[in-house]
């Protein structure tokens, strides 16, 4: 059977103040793989993420979500944000921010009932942070503020999940219930977008690897193209990691 | 009260509470300088729209400022996002010139209208009463308050339709694009409300109070409450005593209203300031010192955990191990007794039960920072707390 594809990007550029942070990238996504983004600080990770979830207008080219353009499946897609891109003293709950996940389906004017609540309840539960439901979010630790973030994607019970930095200081045990909540997710046939820093735990916890640098360096199964070239292509330093066991 | 008394008061209250709602999302948004900016940038805008109606209170005036407002938003981002320059500078480019074109318009015109820098600034509540609108030859009212009265309904209306879009798009304008909702419509609906607000409560009340109501009241209340809701009943009361808190302080030392309002709104955030629970001074400071002394406990208890042997634990060598004066031990030793943690027999302190069960609870925390198990504990001990 020939594999669907989730999402596809075609020759996209996108420029903060007329330059570009990303050059013509290609890239296509395949339904059901768990892929990390590997890049450098600064090498456009999080403004692809943006570009395809049209939060950023890309200067040139074009991307579908299951061979349409974004607005128009917007449902089928969660995001969780670099976490230093939100004010956590912003005067809300952990519940409250996991129920704005619902946001997207309930759309414009309409307000979140008891069904949006059980479903954020449900989701803090399978993150292990119920107990924290009615915590202001500045009171929680990074770790359980990255749960939250996670279950707030979780409640929008979507098809593709992009993540960014979803590890971003958090503890072992974090990282492993979170890793194991995103396994869960490919296993339900979902697609899930991760960018990642740690590059001793790709071959461990990813499928599929983007190696990213302001231009597209590789894209495909860990298997076949995690390897040092990639790496030092990606780095500009010779890489060496003990991905070939 | 006679009844221009009561309708200073209540436009006092309207134009607080038409103030403190979107005063509350700029305050969140980071936001405080651009209504300062709005509130002088519009001078141009009310300019122009005397000069065409000839009337401070006419709708199409309150719009071709309004507009002049959302102008001063689009000029500032648009100067930003060259790079060049960061927001705050932006900002102070932008607002001076507007103003001064505003001026030298007003100066340029002065013989024939009747309009002057100051009264745009600093306003006159107490002259509002005098200005009415009649109806069909009926008087029905003070102007200025039908204007600030429609303005705080349409604002409500927009809250309570855009609850929901105003807290994701405030919070995290990235999910909110992602989800649809999007942030680019939400600050500038939120810019225009602003805009509008200032322009319609300028000529009642001075465009340096209209300020002060926008950003103190949500100021206050931020520093009182963790909930979106509550933050935004606390503003708007704090906005209405300030109205009225003013008005009388203005009554009573026969002093300008919109100076007094400031002055009181100035008090109620220095004292919220002082004596908020969490967030205040004083219980940020007392809160410091708790710690110090539950950390001590804690030394304390460990110190006993650790050692079985009588001499160890005995009152007088304990002040000179643990190497503490007379006084904390006093306090420290207290406290675990208050608490039933330890007993005290022949001078000799042992570990309870219960303290014996605190402590290895805390090690466990302090070693492993799991916030689980030790949920209870956070009510009884600051410590443990964020
Ligand atoms: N809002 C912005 N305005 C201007 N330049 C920006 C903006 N956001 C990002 N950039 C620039 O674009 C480039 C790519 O940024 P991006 O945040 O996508 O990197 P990243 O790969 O996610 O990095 P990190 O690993 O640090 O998160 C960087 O050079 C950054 O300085
Ligand atoms: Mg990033």
């Amino acid at each position: 059977m020939e594999q669907k594809i989730a999402i596809k990007v075609d020759d996209l550029t996108v420029a903060y103040n007329y330059k570009p942070v990303l050059w013509d990238i290609d890239l296509m996504v395949p339904e059901g793989v768990l892929m990390a983004i590997v890049g450098p600080n600064g090498a456009g990770k999080s403004t692809l993420i943006k570009a395809i979830l049209g939060i950023i207008k890309p200067i040139a080219g074009s991307v579908t979500i299951y061979d349409k353009p974004y607005n128009k499946q917007r449902k089928l897609v969660a995001y969780v944000p670099q976490k230093g891109s939100v004010d956590w003293d912003f005067p809300t709950t952990a519940v409250d921010v996991v129920m704005m996940g619902t946001y997207g389906k309930l759309g414009w004017i309409k307000r979140p009932g008891q069904k949006e609540k059980k479903a954020a309840l449900e989701a803090l539960e399978k993150v292990g942070m119920l107990a924290f439901k009615n915590r202001q979010i500045s009171q929680l630790s990074g770790g359980q503020q990255q749960r939250v973030f996670l279950a707030r994607a979780l409640v929008q019970n979507a098809a593709i999940y992009f993540m960014d930095e979803p590890f971003q200081g958090v503890d072992a045990t974090t990282e492993i219930a979170i890793i194991n909540i995103l396994k869960e997710l490919r296993k339900a046939g979902k697609t899930v977008v991760v960018v990642h820093h740690d590059l001793q735990t790709v071959p461990e916890y990813f499928d599929w690897v983007t190696f990213l640098n302001v231009k597209k360096i590789a894209t495909g199964p860990v298997k076949e193209i995690f390897n040092d070239d990639n790496l030092t292509k990606t780095y500009g330093i010779n890489y060496k990691v003990a991905v070939n066991k | 009260m006679n009844s221009p008394q009561i309708e200073i008061q209540l436009i006092a209250v309207v134009v607080a509470i038409a103030c403190a709602i979107p005063g509350v999302f700029l305050v969140l948004r980071k936001m405080a300088l651009i209504s300062d900016a709005i509130s002088h940038s519009i001078l141009p805008g009310i300019v122009i729209g005397f000069f065409i109606t000839q009337d401070l209170n006419s709708p199409l005036l309150i719009l071709l400022a309004a507009i002049t407002g959302v102008i001063t938003v689009v000029l500032v981002e648009w100067i930003q996002k060259t790079g060049l320059v960061k927001e705050d500078t932006a900002i102070g480019l932008v607002f001076p010139a507007l103003f001064s074109i505003g001026v030298i318009l007003i100066a340029k015109n002065a013989n024939d209208v009747h309009l002057d820098v100051d009264a745009v600034l600093l306003g006159e509540l107490a002259f509002a009463p005098f200005d009415r609108l009649l109806l069909f030859g009926n008087d029905v009212g003070p102007k200025s308050l039908w204007v600030m009265g429609t303005i705080l309904i349409s604002t409500i209306v927009l809250l309570l339709l855009f609850f929901k879009e105003l807290k994701v798009s405030t919070f995290d304008s990235g999910l909110s694009a992602a989800l649809g909702i999007s942030p680019v419509i939400m600050h500038y609906g939120l810019m225009s409300v602003s805009s509008v607000t200032v322009v319609g409560a300028f000529d009642a009340v001075g465009a340096i109070l209209v300020v002060a109501l926008m950003i103190a009241p949500a100021a206050t209340a931020y520093l009182l409450t963790s909930d979106l809701k509550k933050m935004l009943w606390l503003a708007i009361t704090f906005g209405s005593i300030a109205a009225l808190g003013g008005y009388w302080v203005a009554h009573w030392l026969d002093a300008s209203i919109s100076g007094s309002i400031s002055t009181v709104l100035g008090v109620i955030f220095l004292f919220v300031y002082l004596f908020a629970p969490r967030k205040g001074l004083i219980s940020v400071l007392y809160r410091q010192k708790q710690q110090r002394t539950e950390v001590s406990l804690i030394t304390f208890l460990l110190h006993l955990n650790n050692h079985s042997e009588e001499r160890e634990r005995h009152i007088n060598h304990l002040q000179e191990h643990i190497n503490w004066q007379k006084i904390r031990s006093k306090t420290v030793l207290d406290l675990a007794l208050k608490n039933n943690m330890v007993t005290v027999t022949n001078n000799v302190v042992s570990l309870t039960k219960k303290g014996d069960e605190f402590t290895n609870l805390a090690l466990e925390y302090i070693i492993t920072n799991k916030d689980e198990k030790i949920e209870h504990m956070k009510d009884d001990f600051f410590l443990f707390r964020g």
